[in-house]
């Protein structure tokens, strides 16, 4: 479970990264048929509307629909939702469902279904969007049942992102009213409204759907089944993709992708969306209250002493590239694509570090940290440490469990130096402002970790959610890089990419989407 | 002391063990850092949403009250409901006993049984080519870690030869059943049985040979010898005099099997108990890391009992005092 969750992103894919065309032959036939995805994890609970843990999502999100989708270039497409209104002043969202939508038990699906998932399931149950909404948010009406108007207490840009299938799950009233929400036996044998339909889960093991025959979009799905199967070790998920025992890796590990890509049974396409999240920055996060890292120098001095380069090559397998401004260049309206360098330059963080008074003293040490690093990014924390002993800064990493690394770091705030990959998300307010705004300065996971505070900073965000124009809010955000980019409250290392791969006779998997099977199909019968 | 009554007093003894497990695995689970609201929730909400759920699942009573609350439990035979997946402990346990039961018992019967016969046939020809390769193979396989070995089989027999499926216990693809279903699960099983099996089997093999090396030497064999005795005979009850400490080592390395199995079952995504242990570890599902640990050590409580009782069917001269 990384950042931020939305699997909405980037297909920018093969285009931005590759420089190739996507390419995707056009094909006459399609085939039904079963897709076997391979997932990390049980997902323990099959309601995307009580958690953002990606194992839930991975196969919930094929089950239910948002009010809207997003599409490669994360823009909001209809999904539940066949079109929207958005009030001039910013602050009234009215959308217009789509017709004839029926539960899988063949209830109708109205307007008043998504008023109850937002009240009684989403605010309070849903970590981001709780954590996203309920400070804005004034109500949501249902006058006809197929009309949804929400209100907010003030002007509010970014909640279209927001309302995905992964961001906001629809569920269905007539089977969660009056429940205890957590408990409902309906979070194990899901009803919703998506293209598949829970069929069976062998805990575990695997998740089956089938096709939703009365699927309000027409023609669609095109596969008869998803099943989604338990594989827990990547390295055999591999040997399981490339005997046809899966169909489909939403990760594939680096070292196996240039063998993967001399075979021509399967698709590769890297992408900047995680399995955890969309447009992650390997972020190192300074805490600015333990000196003396509450002094810039010191900061601008780590940041000039890290070969980032190094760090993509040889720790990253190539698969990330040196990040260049606080939002991921993948974000392009928000990016800030004319902020100065910060090359590997070891002569000018010792110059730095002289002038800021820290001389080298024993054995050449200036001062030591504590850098606390996820076990999954340990490699990357022993480059920054070798790095930073060049330049007289002692550092003693501590290898944590994933988890227990970010509550040391968020929590406990106990840490000189922390490693904490940031996701963006489809929106800067999603999963940029978190980390720079001083009200979340507060112990809770990946919030503001370096215990920032600007109030322009604080200022500008605000703004940038109140405007509907995304020319205003970019420029705002872009202000905003060129501020922390030189207040320095992290370092920003590597924007980080994966490979999805899949069989090679597949088409069409919306591998940024929650929703990955909803318009995939076979070229040949299976 | 009749069987009976030495069995019920082991089984006595065991209760003040099985209780200490508890207690320490229970104080364990709890301080290792971790949140199990993180897990449940995810990332991004507020502290106010995450002390919700802590009250939700009784995370933020005192340690000492979770724990009583725990052991109060659990002496009705209640092991509570998995906070990750809201079922019932004992029904998870339950659904993976058979994956596991598989799993460790193929394993444990083919190491034991192949161990013991490789032992007992490369000691006759003691410093052979054949007990020779037994002691250099057996060493190699008692040194490689079952999640390298698991590796390797896969690496080999999966994706190198494609005689067998790398995961999972059946096909996802189609459901069959009947005989097409138990040849589909045997198909499963073998890697990650051999692969469990390799580092047993090592040991079994090494201890009866070097046992019946040791028999071989004994006067009784020379005496049976002189008298004629063919040598089947004979080898048979070397064989039989050897293979009583070899079963003492056999009960005992149930344990290492059952945590070996954590390690097969993650390698090779087999249902079983360790999945669901390393599963619950990983995201603090207490409930459920706590149900395991106690059932597995119910079950290695029975085991040795039930190796003791074994070690008296071979050898009659064993009484329970």
């Amino acid at each position: 479970m990384r950042s931020v969750t939305s699997r909405a992103v980037l297909g920018i894919v093969a285009v931005v990264l590759t420089g190739a065309p996507l390419a995707v032959a056009l094909q006459p036939a399609r085939f039904g048929g079963a897709l076997v995805v391979a997932t990390s994890s049980d997902p323990g609970t099959l309601n995307g509307g009580i958690t953002t843990a990606s194992p839930a999502h991975t196969v919930a999100d094929s089950i239910y629909n948002g009010l809207v989708q997003l599409d490669a270039q994360l823009k909001p497409t209809p999904d539940l939702a066949e079109r929207w209104t958005i009030a001039p002043d910013g602050r009234a969202y009215t959308f217009t469902l789509a017709r004839d939508v029926r539960w899988h038990d063949g209830q109708p699906f109205t307007a008043s279904d998504v008023k109850f998932t937002y009240e009684q399931v989403l605010l309070k149950y849903h970590a981001r969007t709780r954590g996203g909404l309920e400070s804005v948010l004034e109500s949501v009406d249902a006058p006809t049942p197929t009309t949804v108007i929400f209100r907010f207490k003030r002007p509010f840009g970014a909640f279209l992102q927001r309302a995905d299938v992964t961001e906001a799950p629809i569920l269905p009233k007539h089977l969660y009213e009056g429940t205890d929400i957590l408990q409902n036996p309906h979070n194990a044998t899901p009803v919703g409204t998506g293209p598949f339909k829970f069929k069976e889960w062998t805990r575990g093991s695997q998740v089956v759907l089938v096709k939703n025959e009365t699927y309000f979009k027409k023609g669609l799905p095109v596969l008869d089944q998803v099943i989604f199967r338990v594989l827990p070790q990547a390295s055999l998920s591999m040997v399981a993709l490339e005997r046809g025992e899966v169909d489909y890796l939403d990760t594939l590990p680096p070292a196996d992708v240039p063998r993967m890509r001399a075979s021509k049974a399967f698709t590769i396409l890297p992408t900047l969306a995680g399995p955890g999240g969309s447009f992650c920055i390997n972020t190192g996060v300074f805490n600015l209250t333990h000196p003396p890292l509450d002094n810039l120098k010191v900061r601008q001095a780590i940041y000039y002493a890290i070969n980032r380069e190094f760090m993509v090559l040889a720790v990253l397998g190539g698969l990330g590239r040196v990040a260049t401004a606080p939002v991921s260049a993948g974000v392009r309206w928000a990016h800030n694509a004319s902020l100065p360098p910060y090359p590997h330059d070891v002569a000018r963080a010792n110059a730095l570090l002289d002038e800021a008074g820290f001389g080298r003293g024993a054995g050449g040490v200036r001062f030591r940290l504590t850098y606390i690093a996820a076990t999954p990014q340990i490699h990357s924390a022993e480059v920054i440490r070798d790095n930073l002993r060049d330049v007289g800064i002692d550092v003693n990493v501590v290898p944590l469990e994933f988890t227990a690394a970010q509550e040391r770091t968020f929590v406990r705030k106990d840490f000189d130096l922390a490693f904490v990959s940031y996701c963006n998300g489809p929106d800067p307010d999603i999963g940029v402002k978190r980390m720079y705004v001083s009200s979340n300065i507060q112990p809770v996971l990946f919030s503001n970790g370096a215990s920032y505070r600007n109030p322009r900073v604080d200022e500008l965000f605000d703004l940038a959610a109140g405007s509907l124009d995304l020319a205003v809010r970019g420029k705002h955000y872009r202000e905003i890089q060129e501020i922390v980019w030189r207040d320095l409250p992290y370092f920003w290392l590597v924007e980080t990419f994966r490979d999805v791969g899949f069989n090679h006779d597949l088409r069409d998997p919306q591998y940024w989407a929650g929703n990955i099977a909803e318009r995939a199909y076979w070229v040949k019968p299976r | 002391m009749s069987l009976l009554t030495y069995s019920v007093r082991r089984v006595v003894v065991a209760v003040p063990m099985l209780l200490s497990v508890a207690v320490l695995t229970f104080v364990l689970v709890h301080i290792a850092p971790g949140d199990p609201a993180y897990y449940l929730a995810g990332d991004g909400g507020t502290p106010a949403y995450y002390a919700l759920i802590r009250q939700k699942f009784g995370l933020d009573r005192p340690l000492p009250e979770q724990l009583a609350r725990y052991l109060w439990t659990v002496a009705h035979g209640d092991f509570g409901r998995s906070l990750q997946q809201g079922q019932p402990v004992l029904s998870l346990i339950i659904t993976r006993v058979p994956a596991t039961l598989l799993l460790v018992g193929s394993a444990f019967v083919v190491s034991a049984v192949v161990g013991v016969a490789i032992g007992a046939l490369v000691a006759p020809r003691a410093n052979g080519f054949a007990d020779r390769a037994v002691l250099g193979t057996t060493a190699l396989g008692s040194a490689l870690p079952v999640f390298w070995t698991g590796l390797l089989l896969a690496l080999l027999f999966s994706l190198r030869l494609g005689w067998f499926p790398v995961q999972g216990m059946m096909s996802s693809r189609g459901s069959p059943a009947g005989w097409a279903r138990a040849v589909d699960v045997l198909h499963h099983l073998i890697l990650p049985m051999t692969a469990l099996a390799v580092q047993p089997l090592a040991a079994f093999s090494r201890l009866m040979r070097l046992k019946m090396l040791e028999a071989l030497a004994e006067p009784f064999i020379l005496t049976a010898r002189a008298k004629g005795l063919p040598n089947a005979r004979v080898m048979l009850q070397a064989a039989r005099n050897a293979v009583l400490p070899v079963v003492t080592v056999i009960g005992g390395h149930a344990g290492a099997l059952v945590t070996g199995a954590v390690l097969t079952e993650t390698v090779f995504a087999w249902p079983g108990l360790g999945r669901l242990a390393l599963d619950a570890t990983l995201t603090r599902d207490y409930p459920v890391v706590m149900g395991v640990v106690v059932i597995a050590s119910v079950g290695t409580v029975i085991i040795n009992l039930v190796t003791d009782l074994a070690y008296a069917a071979v050898d009659p001269r064993i009484t329970y005092a």
